[in-house]
């Protein structure tokens, strides 16, 4: 782990006389620090500006939604999934759905999955958006934020209107969609697209490739492609190292192999491969993709009925499953253990904020604090999820 | 030296296609709604404050075990057999006394879970929003349109109902042994 100190090693020799040496400093950073995107705890112990050990403590915000599961019927589980990761609810529901329809070995109407893949990919690009608002923040920008919620509240309403909620929809149901979409409701989704793409140059004429922002992200916080795999990362921030893993293309589920798009990897354009720039750019990138993943949807999406294959009643079978879906955070995954009775037994989640923070330790050693807050917000954390 | 200028003028640059941008937007119409005096049209589905139109509630407690959260509350009171209560919009034929229909709003998660099994669809989410008070028990919404005397009487009949029942059967038991 030695190696995952981004500057050179020279850095701790500088010539300072011994009287001079400051003294181990510890500070707790967070859990109500606005850069911890929540409620997050970071243990620094710093040497002067320079922090020597970076240990998160989570558990503020956890709601025992495991323990919970165990006593909600199958579709009353869905709105406590909506609230782990609440600002990608859609992808949330949308992988327990699969996973209990995988189990009930469902076939789930055409049209419905169509509706599953635009919402999802929809909220993909909302929270990429909070992303971009928030990481701006972290750096010290505060306009990006302000443009990355105003797109934000167009797909919020677009939410609004097909499921009623505006960040915890209960939208994705076992076996379909809570509802089919309203008249013209596509046709609006199409004009969201039309006017989203053309949005992208402002955010870089804005953030990206603003030099200062450049200055603050670029080189910062390198996770090289081989520590991004031991340490279990996955989503853009395993793909910011340069890693061309998602589960979208290489394990497709739900009607993924039928669009077209490409696979977002960090180059290291502006400094080396897996620094915080290419964690943040792969993000913009993926949302130009989703949205093209949107319009193919919104072009071949079948009529029927979306509720045609909702059960009135659901029923598991006895067994387990693990199934893992891409969110914008990296691969959720859910183990559900089922007896056959009329609540499952156990929910586990293995959610991908948690894992990508872990690496946390292993790359704040020798940065200043300041880059610390830099390289947390590329990690894209949402504290519901990593504590649930 | 060189990399110092490029650098310098790189940053004044990339500063100012940033500012053209915020710039533009000068030029743009306000979309700030001022809140109290004007408001959203919410979409119809929103979801909002829960309603009941108690006319048509038939009693059968589906909206209550769908509720994740338990924020519903129902006391139901079976109805006489000589006695007629009616029958709700749809024709479903009411057999219970709804004599208390209480929903917390403040436990409430919004999910929906409650209006989708109702049979006679008289629960739904409406788009209100606006219903904050000062005082937490003022968010829960009593539905039931029986006043305190009514649900005595009305308990005070089944109990004697259910005296004459176990008188009944106690009455015979005896004799058996």
């Amino acid at each position: 782990m030695a190696q995952t100190n981004n500057f050179p090693e020279t850095r701790f020799e500088l010539e300072i006389p011994d009287p001079l040496k400051t003294d181990e400093f510890i500070l707790n950073m967070g859990p109500q620090h606005p850069s911890t995107h929540g409620v997050l705890r970071v243990l620094l112990k710093t040497d002067g500006e320079i922090v020597e050990s970076a240990t998160p403590y989570i558990g503020y915000l956890h709601r025992t939604f495991e323990k919970h599961a165990e006593r909600m019927t199958w579709p009353q589980v869905v709105p406590y999934v909506d609230r782990m990761d609440y600002l990608a609810s859609m992808n949330n529901s949308l992988g327990y759905a699969l996973a209990v329809e995988k189990m009930m070995g469902l076939e789930v109407n055409e049209r419905a999955q169509y509706l599953r893949i635009i919402v999802s990919e929809l909220n993909r690009i909302a929270s990429h958006l909070v992303f971009l608002g928030t990481y701006g923040l972290d750096v010290g920008a505060f306009t990006p934020f302000l443009y990355g919620f105003r797109e934000r509240e167009r797909i919020i309403d677009l939410f609004e209107e097909i499921s009623g909620g505006r960040l915890l929809y209960n939208y994705i149901w076992i076996g379909g969609v809570a509802f089919d979409a309203p008249d013209g409701w596509l046709e609006k989704v199409n004009e969201f697209c039309d006017y989203f793409e053309p949005k992208i140059k402002e955010y870089n004429d804005l953030l990206t490739f603003n030099k200062i922002f450049i200055e603050r992200t670029a080189n910062v916080g390198v996770i090289p492609a081989d520590l991004a795999i031991n340490y279990g990362l996955s989503g853009p921030t395993l793909r910011g190292s340069g890693v061309n893993f998602d589960l979208r293309k290489n394990d497709p589920y739900c009607i993924y192999d039928r669009f077209d798009f490409n696979v977002c990897i960090g180059k290291g354009e502006q400094g080396t491969v897996g620094d915080s720039w290419d964690r943040y750019y792969v993000r913009i990138e993926e949302m130009v993709e989703s949205a093209k993943i949107v319009r193919q949807a919104v072009n071949q999406i079948p009529d029927g009925d979306a509720k045609e294959t909702v059960p009135r009643n659901v029923r598991v079978p006895a067994g387990e499953i693990y199934f893992r879906t891409e969110t914008p955070r990296g691969e959720l995954g859910y183990y559900i253990v089922s007896d056959g009775g009329k609540n499952p037994v156990r929910v586990k989640v293995r959610a991908p904020a948690f894992c990508n923070l872990s690496i946390l330790p292993a790359v704040a050693r020798g940065t200043m604090v300041a880059d610390l807050v830099a390289i947390l917000g590329s990690l894209d954390i949402v504290l519901g999820e990593i504590d649930r | 030296m060189r990399e110092y200028f490029k650098n310098i003028y790189e940053a004044i640059v990339t500063i100012l296609i940033g500012m053209g941008v915020t710039f533009r937007h000068l030029f743009v119409p306000s979309v700030t709604l001022q809140y109290p005096h004007e408001k959203l049209k919410l979409p119809e589905r929103s979801r909002m404050k829960l309603f009941v139109n108690i006319d048509d509630c038939i009693g059968c407690r589906q909206c209550e075990r769908a509720c994740p959260v338990d924020c519903i509350t129902i006391d139901t009171i079976k109805a006489g057999k000589d006695e007629d209560l009616g029958a709700a919009s749809n024709g479903q034929k009411k057999r219970f006394h709804v004599t208390k229909f209480d929903i917390d709003m403040s436990l409430c998660c919004f999910c929906n879970l409650c209006t989708f099994p109702c049979p006679t669809e008289c629960i739904y989410m409406t788009p209100e929003f606006d219903f904050a008070t000062y005082d937490r028990n003022n968010l829960i919404f009593h539905f039931s349109n029986y006043t305190p005397e009514q649900v005595r009487e009305l308990k005070e009949r089944e109990a004697q109902q259910k005296a004459a029942l176990a008188n009944a059967k106690t009455g015979k038991k005896p004799e058996q042994k």
